[in-house]
């Protein structure tokens, strides 16, 4: 909370991000597969360049060295993925509100759409914080924090994008999106993604840690 | 002394059987009878030789994964595990054996796509067709390729070994995900080209079934030696970083000495 940097940025590069999608496409008729598409590559785009620096900037400053005297690495990597749960869950609630409100494009199931919403941002959050502590002390880090958290995230990104393509194309004529039972499927997956990564990101930072 | 001898053209025989059987292999993968299952079978015989590599490239990540766990775990190696170089300690030899199994895995991999990319413009008509197996294949080469990105980022061997352990150690979860659910979800699945499960289901049998096979054997036998070799240059490796620091401890100059080269100079007038 030492800089907001991190909010700030998520935020800009995700409205600006919003609006070229929009800009690009105006007068275009968006079916929902690409509408979801488009949310999920600004998710993880804006989600992978703002928050690695959770980390980047311990090492940045010169505390990361304090840090690891004075704190435990559960802790540690339990608070800083926390406060990055909560950014890419606002930074996510905002941008969807944006990029549906210039698209008008409306949510057939919305409780399909919150739970991958929130569960992706989660996962997101989980994995983009793991990589950013394994690149803190790399010669060229803000840049490779982002290169290693992309292909990781990229099968979170294909379940999120099945799970939201159903909950805003559900009962839409001339558009075959799925089932609901298939949405649900990957809204599941979104679940068990952020489950499984959050739980093993502690005790992997920790075994860093003591290396 | 006798017996070492023997060892040796015990060795040597076996190496000759292999390089004969791997020449039996290929010519017999021109000549098995065509696999009804593909879209034009007397084209699809490059199957034989692709099949192996994605099943290596699954196997020699989650290997290497393990490989990072024990680097983690420090558990102590027996003597018979180390081997003749007694002097480098168990994360050390962990540390070699999870970059071996990634090198190879990765060379698989881009084997792997050179030929699926060969297979889909024969088969399917197109080079690239957006096929979820082809697709799921290359964010693992994307992700094989992170690893190495990380892994070069690091000077310091501790450092390397670990941070590079830790990122293999988290791509479990997404691997597992690109080689085993993705390419079965239903909607994904609708859109596949890419034959699943065709030596289970029986699809492919008789002498094709019996070369994919044996290619798969000798594939693993090849890479069982690549990955032996690897080993073997990476603790010569070692060995001569810290010879040259014994020698420069001694004050012994290791730096090679100056090359002194005739220069002409001008007679002056």
């Amino acid at each position: 909370m030492r800089s907001q940097s991190g909010l700030v940025t998520g935020l800009l590069f995700s409205v600006v991000t919003v609006y070229a999608i929009s800009f690009a496409s105006l007068n275009a008729t968006m079916t929902s597969t690409v509408v979801s598409g488009m949310l999920w590559v600004a998710l993880l785009f804006s989600s992978s360049a703002s928050l690695p620096r959770i980390f980047l900037s311990e090492e940045e400053l010169g505390t990361g060295d304090l840090l690891r005297l004075t704190a435990r690495p559960h802790a540690i990597f339990w608070g800083k993925s926390l406060f990055n749960c909560f950014q890419c869950v606002v930074t996510g609630t905002i941008l969807s509100v944006l990029y549906l409100g210039f698209t008008s494009k409306a949510i057939a199931v919305p409780w399909l759409f919150a739970v991958s919403l929130v569960a992706g941002c989660l996962s997101l959050a989980g994995a983009v914080t793991l990589c950013g502590a394994i690149a803190s002390q790399a010669a060229n880090r803000a840049v490779l924090s982002a290169a290693i958290a992309v292909p990781l995230l990229l099968p979170l990104v294909s379940l999120g994008v099945s799970a939201v393509r159903v909950s805003l194309g559900l009962h839409v004529r001339h558009e075959d999106v799925g089932s609901l039972t298939e949405g649900i499927g990957a809204a599941i997956g979104l679940v068990g993604y952020a489950g499984v990564t959050l739980a093993t990101g502690p005790w992997i930072y920790s075994a860093v840690w003591r290396s | 002394m006798d017996l070492l001898g023997g060892v040796e053209k015990l060795k040597t025989g076996l190496r000759a059987l292999f390089v004969l059987l791997m020449g039996v292999a290929t010519v017999w993968s021109f000549f098995v009878p065509d696999a009804e299952a593909f879209q034009k079978p007397g084209m699809a015989r490059i199957f034989l030789w692709h099949f192996p590599c994605p099943m290596l490239a699954v196997f020699l990540l989650l290997y290497g994964a393990w490989c990072s766990f024990r680097i983690f775990q420090r558990v102590k190696l027996s003597p018979f595990e180390l081997g003749p170089e007694t002097d480098h300690d168990e994360k050390t030899m962990w540390d070699l054996r999870s970059v071996a199994s990634m090198e190879l895995g990765y060379l698989f991999c881009i084997l792997t796509m050179a030929s699926g990319i060969l297979f889909s413009e024969i088969q399917w008509g197109a080079w690239w067709s957006w096929d979820p197996r082809q697709t799921s294949f290359l964010i693992v080469l994307l992700i094989y390729a992170a690893y190495f990105a990380l892994r070069f980022a690091y000077t310091d061997p501790g450092k390397r070994a670990a941070y590079s352990g830790a990122y293999s150690l988290f791509t479990i979860l997404p691997s597992l995900f690109l080689f085993f659910v993705f390419p079965r979800l239903p909607y994904i699945k609708s859109l596949s080209l890419h034959p699943t499960d065709s030596i289970l289901q029986g699809q492919i049998k008789g002498q094709y079934a019996e070369a994919v096979i044996l290619i798969l054997v000798l594939v693993l036998i090849l890479t069982i030696y690549l990955f032996k070799m690897r080993i073997r240059a990476g603790l010569l490796e070692i060995n001569l970083e810290k010879n040259i620091g014994q020698l420069e401890n001694l004050g012994v100059n290791t730096t090679p000495t100056g090359v002194v080269r005739p220069v002409s100079v001008s007679k002056p007038d």
